[in-house]
């Protein structure tokens, strides 16, 4: 038996018992106020407890995307004649639930499993351990009712017949969806509307840019109108406007009691966007908060950048010891000129520290800003390196 | 010079052994000899058995003519496919876009793939030889490799021709594989070219393999370099024509698909 | 395969023939392929000597060739093709399953090669002056009909085979000429060496195909054509047994090493 995290004050239990009949893989999940812990007892003595996991629930009564330690790993074998195998650990745990109509987003670098996480939630994937309930429905046990309630967009030109026009795309889609004609009728040019390609349903998917094709992504996730919705970078390749026009059908998405879970690299449009984020390295959430909370949780809320001499840069430093604990000084000496950045609550004694060295010799040039979600996301993503 | 030539050579290699890999790195060694043997081998059963059904009585004469066309085939399908399947994976501009010159670029593909033809046309006699019982005794060994090295290369020229057709088309792959189709008419693979029509006879002797699976023939019914020459220096005629004609092709449909932009098109 | 309605049939057959079919490289397998077939059965014919060639295997036997082709390289495009332009992870992703799309994918490859099959009636009828005279013409139609329900069984298999892993691309390329011989496309079983025989006798095509070979050839032998149908539909369902078997074991297998949007 093993225990898993506990570092919440709302802590429930979660059983996890392995279902004798079923595939070695498949798990079930109970979820129990920890006042009932004579359950657990119980269960051990039968011996249906493979480990017991405490997470934290919040006060979600009846959450719309429910992740109970999703784990993923991937075998693959390389070599043509010297089979090697080989394991990859795509995604490690990973917890958390949506509410209806929050908006979720998941940030990493590459590589760090958001999109297999969004697989295993879409269904395309088995999780190697645990599970997931979209709207209450179980996504390994339940898939086919859980698909007709889940839409979801990955980004790249692929995934489209590109011979096929967009209308016949979504046609085609849309009897996959098994959407009645007439509704299917009405929705399609509304939808091309939506996402800004009114005009071009009749062109051949071949002759789109790849923008083009982001949005005609978007509009076949949409059809069904699903009521959670997975979006794998939905705003790749968009031009400046076209992302904003996108993300304000993301809003009005939301305005329409619909759950989304994003996943994207710019920080603006998660900040923008979203509720709450979770930010996953490495297979693992690493922190998950709102974004206003997030922010306050990395020291300060302002960033002073300074462009500075290299051979003063001792002195300015010696000079920043006056802050008090919670302000971060950091030297880059990769930039050219060398860059002092400073986190701090206390701009104003940032700026009057430094103000006898304002002149060339020490200070080239100096920017102060509030703290924006990029640099929490750097911060904490360079101190997982460290 | 020389740092030029090795530089060249080196690229050439390069490109060969990049585009062989790329092609098998999927299959398994299973895989690896199913494809190459299998398809040709039971094509020619499959002859064999209709041969035998309509009373042709010498299944030899398709088991030949069926291995002599491996080395032609991959001499063919070599150049195409590594166009081909460029542009399927969508690397075609990538490849093109380089400053890597062209010729190398696809020729050195090919050089695998004709080697390759070779060596498993070579493997097929052997493994024929031990099948059908074929009798390699009275065989020049010298002429029968000369007169299979010679098919791979005469027929490459059609892989030039065709496989610039991919270029600007993603049929490219189609339109050769029925043209190789035809072959199995037109070059007497399964039966004499006299018993095709008059008219048609007329185009086999403009193709190339046509003579050069008629040498290998004799070769095989131990006819010395005399008795072939004349139909070797022949195939080899005519092979060159046409991968002269199949360059220049080549040449001028890469001009033609940079302004058309239908390298990626799948 | 429950969930089949009218629209999805129609959406999907004509998806299938203009992304699939309506090609030069599909209608060279259907049409140009079976011609150079049945041209060198009959030049065949003719350097042994025969003054008339056999048009039902030559020429008829080139049509069912096609079809058989048509529909081993359609699948196997249609799946590989799908899993390269990440349409498998979508139509898997969706509520409709797999297996259903995959059925009616092959029932449209299916009506194609029927279409390949006619032409080269038409050929043997036409420019070959074949005629039906003679021939037991309600034998020949029943063969026919169960030849479409064993090759459609044929190809749901291999569709489904072929969404096991991407490595079953390549063998089932290499399928295509053995079961030709093995069902006897272009000469009949008689030609084969008993031990091959034997094998054939598990192709449920091979039955439904000889009989009809038979039936134009004149059998009227109804006891004889009705072993070989019942053998070839028996076998048929046996076939949809072990394809349901498959699907399921695909469904769970893709969805753990994520082998749907791999290419
Ligand atoms: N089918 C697969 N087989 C093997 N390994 C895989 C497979 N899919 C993903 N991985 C591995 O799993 C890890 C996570 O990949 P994933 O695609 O989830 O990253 P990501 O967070 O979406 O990255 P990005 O920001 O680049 O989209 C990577 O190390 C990747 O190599
Ligand atoms: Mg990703």
């Amino acid at each position: 038996m093993k225990s898993l995290h506990t570092d919440s004050s709302h802590v429930f239990l979660f059983f996890i018992k392995r279902k004798e009949s079923a595939v070695k893989l498949r798990l079930s999940v109970l979820c129990v106020p920890i006042s009932n812990t004579q359950i657990l007892s119980t269960y051990d003595r039968l011996g249906h407890l493979d480990f017991v996991a405490l997470g934290r629930r919040g006060e979600m009564e009846n959450p719309a995307i429910q992740a109970c330690s999703l784990n993923k790993v991937f075998k693959t074998k390389i070599g043509l004649w010297k089979i090697k195998s080989k394991s990859t650990t795509a995604v490690e745990d990973i917890s958390f639930e949506v509410e209806r109509g929050e908006l979720f987003g998941l940030l990493g670098p590459n590589g760090a499993g958001k999109t297999t996480t969004v697989k295993m939630l879409t269904t395309l994937l088995l999780p190697t351990r645990g599970t997931a309930k979209i709207l209450g429905l179980d996504v390994i046990e339940q898939t086919a009712e859980v698909r007709k309630h889940i839409g979801f967009a990955f980004s790249g030109s692929r995934g489209l017949y590109n011979r096929l026009t967009a209308i016949q795309n979504l046609n085609y889609f849309a009897e996959l969806y098994a959407l009645e004609p007439k509704v299917t009728k009405k929705r399609i040019p509304e939808l091309l509307e939506l996402v800004g390609l009114n005009g071009r349903g009749d062109d051949r998917v071949e002759t789109y840019s790849s923008g083009m094709v982001q949005r005609l992504h978007l509009a076949r996730a949409l059809l069904h109108e699903p009521e959670v919705l997975f979006l794998d970078e939905p705003t790749v390749g968009i031009d400046p406007v076209g992302s904003r026009e996108l993300r304000q059908t993301i809003k009005n998405l939301i305005s329409l009691k619909k759950t989304i879970l994003l996943t994207t690299h710019y920080m603006a449009e998660a900040e923008e966007l979203c509720n709450r984020i979770a930010i996953v390295n490495h297979g693992k959430i690493v922190v998950m908060d709102t974004p206003a909370s997030l922010k306050k949780r990395v020291s300060g809320d302002s960033v002073i950048e300074a462009e500075v001499q290299s051979a003063k840069a001792p002195i300015l430093l010696d000079t920043l010891r006056g802050l008090d604990g919670r302000s971060m000084v950091k030297l880059d000496h990769s930039a050219e000129p060398e860059k002092l950045c400073i986190r701090t609550a206390e701009p104003e004694k940032v700026l009057e520290l430094l103000s006898p060295f304002l002149n060339p010799d020490y200070i080239l040039g100096m920017e102060v800003r509030h703290q924006t979600l990029e640099d929490v996301y750097i911060t904490i993503i360079q101190g997982e390196k460290e | 010079m020389i740092r030029r030539l090795v530089r060249t050579v080196r690229l050439y290699l390069a490109q060969a052994w990049l585009s062989y890999h790329g092609r098998f790195s999927i299959t398994n060694p299973f895989g690896y000899i199913t494809s190459k043997l299998g398809f040709p081998f039971f094509l020619m059963i499959f002859f064999i058995f209709m041969g035998k059904f309509v009373g042709f009585s010498d299944p030899l004469y398709i088991v030949i003519g069926n291995l002599l066309l491996i080395p032609a085939n991959n001499g063919m399908a070599g150049i195409s496919l590594a166009i081909g399947e460029e542009r399927g994976w969508g690397t075609l501009s990538y490849v093109l876009g380089s400053p890597a010159p062209r010729a190398p670029v696809f020729i050195g593909r090919a050089i695998f793939y004709i080697l390759d033809g070779f060596v498993t046309a070579l493997l097929g006699f052997g493994i024929a030889a031990i099948i059908f019982r074929m009798n390699l005794g009275q065989v020049d060994f010298y002429l029968l490799t000369l007169c299979t090295f010679l098919l791979a290369i005469t027929a490459s020229g059609i892989g030039f021709l065709f496989g610039s057709i991919s270029l600007i088309t993603r049929d490219g792959w189609t339109i050769l594989n029925t043209f190789i189709q035809a072959l199995y008419i037109l070059v007497g693979v399964n039966f004499p070219v006299d018993a095709l029509p008059g008219a048609l006879q007329k185009v086999a002797y403009c193709l190339p393999l046509t003579r050069g699976v008629m040498a290998a023939r004799l070769v095989l019914d131990g006819a010395g370099w005399s008795a072939i020459a004349s139909l070797i220096g022949g195939e080899a005629l005519v092979g060159s024509l046409y991968i002269a004609a199949g360059y220049a092709f080549f040449l001028w449909i890469e001009k033609r698909s940079m302004q058309s932009g239908t390298l990626d098109a799948v | 395969m429950k969930c089949i309605r009218w629209g999805l049939v129609k959406q999907q057959m004509s998806v299938q023939l203009l992304v699939r079919t309506l090609n030069f490289f599909s209608l060279s397998l259907f049409i140009l392929q079976p011609a150079v077939f049945s041209a060198v059965g009959m030049l065949l014919s003719h350097a042994a000597g025969n003054d008339v060639p056999d048009l039902v295997y030559s020429v008829i036997g080139g049509g069912i060739m096609g079809m058989w082709s048509g529909i081993v390289f359609t699948s196997t495009y249609d799946i590989t093709g799908d899993r390269r332009n990440g349409m498998l992870e979508l139509i898997t992703g969706s509520p409709t399953s797999l297996a259903s799309v995959e059925a009616i994918r092959t029932f449209t490859n299916v009506l194609c090669g029927f279409f390949a099959v006619l032409i080269a009636f038409s050929a043997a009828m036409f420019i070959f002056d074949y005629s039906l005279n003679g021939a037991n013409l309600w034998g020949a139609g029943i063969s026919l009909l169960i030849l479409l329900f064993a090759m459609w069984c044929s190809g749901v298999f291999l569709a489904n085979f072929l969404a096991w892993s991407r490595i079953s691309g390549t063998f089932v390329e290499y399928l295509e000429m053995p079961v030709a011989i093995f069902c006897g496309f272009m000469f009949p079983i008689r030609v084969l060496p008993d031990w091959m025989q034997t094998i054939s006798g598990i192709f449920p095509i091979r039955w439904a195909l000889e009989a009809m070979n038979e039936s134009l050839l004149g059998m009227r032998d109804v006891r004889y054509l009705a072993e070989h149908w019942l053998l070839a539909i028996g076998l048929c369902l046996l076939l949809l047994v072990a394809t349901n078997w498959l699907q399921n074991k695909v469904q769970d297998k893709i969805r753990v090493n994520g082998e749907l949007s791999s290419i």
